[in-house]
């Protein structure tokens, strides 16, 4: 019963140290959010999301009967206004040019795309140019570019027609067919269907034109993004709460020296129930911040760890293992002055060497040298946890690793422990 | 009387330093003893054995009965200690801090909270025994310190130089506490090395010095020790070691120490020996620049047992 009288007293003093709360909680999700911002989760509830651009359209374009009633301009309004394109940009027709760069001069737009007139004939006639004017807003900087790329492989695809209309005119001339302009014409609008159809079969009924910024390709980003933040967190949480564990098992040193550790001895309380109180605490204050990062983890990143049982099995490990060795590092330890010496280097360097393959870009159990070599740590083994929960692992594949973890831990709790009790024998 | 304390030649050695030897003393059940001595004589060492904090290397101390090595438990159980440093968690409030270490002494609920609310009153702190203990006076502190060691109404009290480094006032209101405990029928067991504490307070005084006991008795019968003899204290204005030479060889010195730039003397009869200590003074070419006569007392004790003054 005093055991536990004696971890309810350190957890609740362990609540009310700021120091804790900061650097236990505190730092660890504040990395992780940088780290999160700084690769663009900015804005986004559920993922990497562009914002949308307002674009003015003119088209001065008439196309024209000479082309079949086919009008470039027409196909590139009707391109930018497609269901696709709804996520990047939003169109909005106006008058003239002069209306358009109106529109963005107030900033009601991001851009005006001014199609200009004759665009068929350029697109379809040889030896013709023509210029379509993007006027953009100058404090804007994403938004502008994707309006370009779009607008850029629209021009792209109208160049691969003129392309394969000279290449036909000239097979046709050393078989020595005559081209005249009805010909030509005929050529150029069948290369257009002929690209539009195929566009339409790889994309599975999506203009080819809209691969860049396909649905698929932001899932993919987003699944990229996740992973690295919960990488990023797990190394994070393994690497604070080793911290935390050396912390919470500091308190028998500062007692020793605040005197409270000496009353407590002159109590008829026994040294067992003292020093087990003392390493309950430091076990629950563990499992308390591991349980926290890991909750506010999935709530504001999303991060899927897997199956609760094995969650349960890697975060028992880590607590383990992370307060056996705090217990015996205090242990080593003759007074809190020292303690800098295990945070500054000891901690440090053991946790920068178990977080070299999450630092490396590189999936823990992935198998690689780096991966391997941050296994001489303790943290190394407990990064690899969460790396093998992170790949959908089960309670029986993270197994070994949580036999590893618990192992290294009794093996470091019983040493602590051992000379900690002669200590104070 | 029955004896609530037994110490039989007790010994206990740090590395090659020989910090209590061979010490025996008892203490009545009821009384106020005090063990006198300035630093490093032995006394927290002493009362470390007797808390159980410490094995000693050879020899017992029986506490109502109970070897402190044998028994500890039992010991500890009828004792309450007062550590000479404050020992409390200063981020927890008054009461949070007897909570606690009532269950330390075994107490639970409402024994606890009533028991509780008794050493609150007992020392003071009803009013702000909410308050987290890092923000309370260093008499407060001292407060609550020795009511720690009351939640489980201790047969013996412990008490390490309590008044160490506290204000008069704080001082008097626990050498008051003391004697109220003691007469509620608690034994006291009191360290320091202030004489004037150990006077007022104590039925009977064990001197220590250097890891010995030198002198036990009552405070009559140690003061007996030094007889008839005078104690002078002499200030000067050159370095005291000036005039020790020449006083300790003046006709009815025997003992002469000097500390914080006074000299302390224990002479035969202070009227003859003053002028002849002005002569001396004269030719050391030193000037007396206060003189105090005091009748016999525990420092007088001291100083003739060991030829140092107690603050040595």
């Amino acid at each position: 019963m005093k055991l536990f009288d004696i971890a309810f007293k350190e957890i609740l003093r362990s609540l009310r140290n700021a120091f804790f709360l900061f650097f236990g909680l505190g730092v660890p999700l504040l990395a992780t959010v940088i780290f999160y911002f700084a690769f663009g989760g900015a804005g986004s509830g559920d993922g990497f999301e562009l914002p949308v651009t307002q674009v003015q359209v003119v088209n001065l374009d008439q196309g024209g009967s000479a082309y079949g009633g086919f009008s470039a301009g027409q196909i590139l309004v009707d391109f930018l206004r497609s269901e696709e394109m709804a996520d990047l940009v939003q169109v909005t027709e106006a008058a003239d040019p002069a209306a358009a760069r109106a529109a963005v001069d107030r900033q009601e737009a991001g851009v005006a795309v001014i199609i200009p007139a004759g665009l068929t004939e350029v697109a379809f006639g040889p030896g013709k140019e023509a210029t379509i004017e993007l006027y953009q807003d100058p404090t804007l900087t994403l938004g502008p570019s994707i309006v370009k790329a779009i607008v850029s492989q629209f021009v792209d695809g109208f160049a691969g027609s003129k392309i394969a209309l000279e290449v036909a005119t000239e097979q046709l001339a050393a078989y020595n067919v005559p081209v005249d302009d009805d010909l030509r014409q005929q050529i150029a609008l069948a290369y257009g269907q002929w690209a539009q159809e195929l566009g339409a079969s790889q994309q599975g009924g999506s203009n080819a034109l809209f691969q860049l910024r396909a649905p698929a390709g932001e899932e993919a980003g987003n699944e990229g993004l996740l992973q690295m933040v919960a990488l990023i967190m797990a190394g994070m949480m393994v690497f604070y709460a080793f911290y935390t564990a050396v912390a919470s098992s500091m308190t028998i040193l500062q007692e020793h020296e605040a005197g409270t550790l000496a009353r407590l001895f002159t109590t008829p309380t026994s040294q067992g129930a003292i020093l087990g109180g003392k390493f309950l605490a430091s076990g629950v204050t563990v499992a308390l911040q591991v349980a926290v990062l890991l909750t506010f983890s999935h709530l504001v990143f999303g991060i899927d760890w897997g199956e609760p049982a094995a969650i349960a099995l890697v975060a028992l490990g880590t607590v383990v293992v992370a307060t056996g060795l705090g217990i015996l590092l205090n242990s080593l330890l003759k007074n809190t002055r020292q303690a800098g010496i295990v945070y500054g280097g000891v901690l440090t360097v053991m946790g920068i060497g178990g977080m070299v393959g999450v630092f490396s870009g590189q999936m823990p159990g992935s198998g690689s040298g780096v991966d391997l070599a941050s296994l001489v740590t303790p943290q190394g083994w407990a990064v690899r946890g969460y790396g093998l929960l992170l790949q959908g692992m089960g309670p029986l594949e993270v197994l070994p690793t949580t036999a590893v973890l618990l192992g290294l831990g009794v093996v470091f709790f019983v040493v602590g422990v051992w000379r900690f009790n002669r200590r104070f024998a | 009387m029955e004896k609530a304390i037994e110490v039989r030649d007790l010994h206990k050695r740090f590395g090659d330093t020989h910090a209590v030897q061979g010490v025996t003393f008892d203490v009545r059940q009821g009384e106020i003893f005090s063990l006198l001595g300035p630093n490093g004589a032995g006394k927290t060492t002493t009362i470390s054995i007797l808390s159980c904090l410490l094995q000693p290397n050879d020899g017992d101390a029986f506490v109502l009965g109970h070897s402190v090595v044998r028994e500890p438990m039992a010991v500890k159980a009828a004792i309450g200690v007062v550590p000479q440093e404050l020992a409390l968690y200063e981020d927890l409030s008054a009461r949070e801090n007897l909570d606690f270490w009532g269950k330390m002494y075994g107490l639970r609920g409402p024994a606890l909270r009533q028991r509780v609310d008794e050493v609150l009153a007992l020392i003071g702190l009803v009013d702000r025994q909410k308050g987290a203990v890092r923000k309370f006076s260093g008499g407060m502190k001292r407060r609550l310190n020795i009511g720690i060691a009351l939640l489980n109404r201790p047969q013996i009290l412990i008490l390490d130089e309590p008044t160490v480094g506290i204000d008069p006032q704080s001082r008097r209101s626990i050498l008051d506490s003391v004697k109220d405990f003691n007469r509620q029928g608690t034994t006291v067991l009191y360290t320091t090395h202030y004489m004037e504490e150990a006077q007022e307070l104590s039925a009977h005084i064990a001197i220590m010095d250097q890891g010995k006991l030198i002198a036990l008795g009552t405070h009559e019968e140690l003061v007996h020790i030094v007889g008839e003899l005078d104690r002078l204290q002499l200030a000067v204005n050159v370095p005291a070691e000036a005039v020790l030479e020449p006083w300790q060889a003046t006709e009815g010195v025997h003992k002469v120490s000097a500390a914080d730039g006074v000299v302390t003397l224990l002479v035969d009869d202070s009227n003859q020996v003053l002028p002849k200590l002005f002569e001396a003074a004269t030719r050391a070419k030193a000037r007396i620049t206060s003189v105090d006569i005091q009748e016999p007392n525990l420092e007088a004790v001291f100083l003739h047992l060991t030829g140092r003054a107690l603050r040595d």
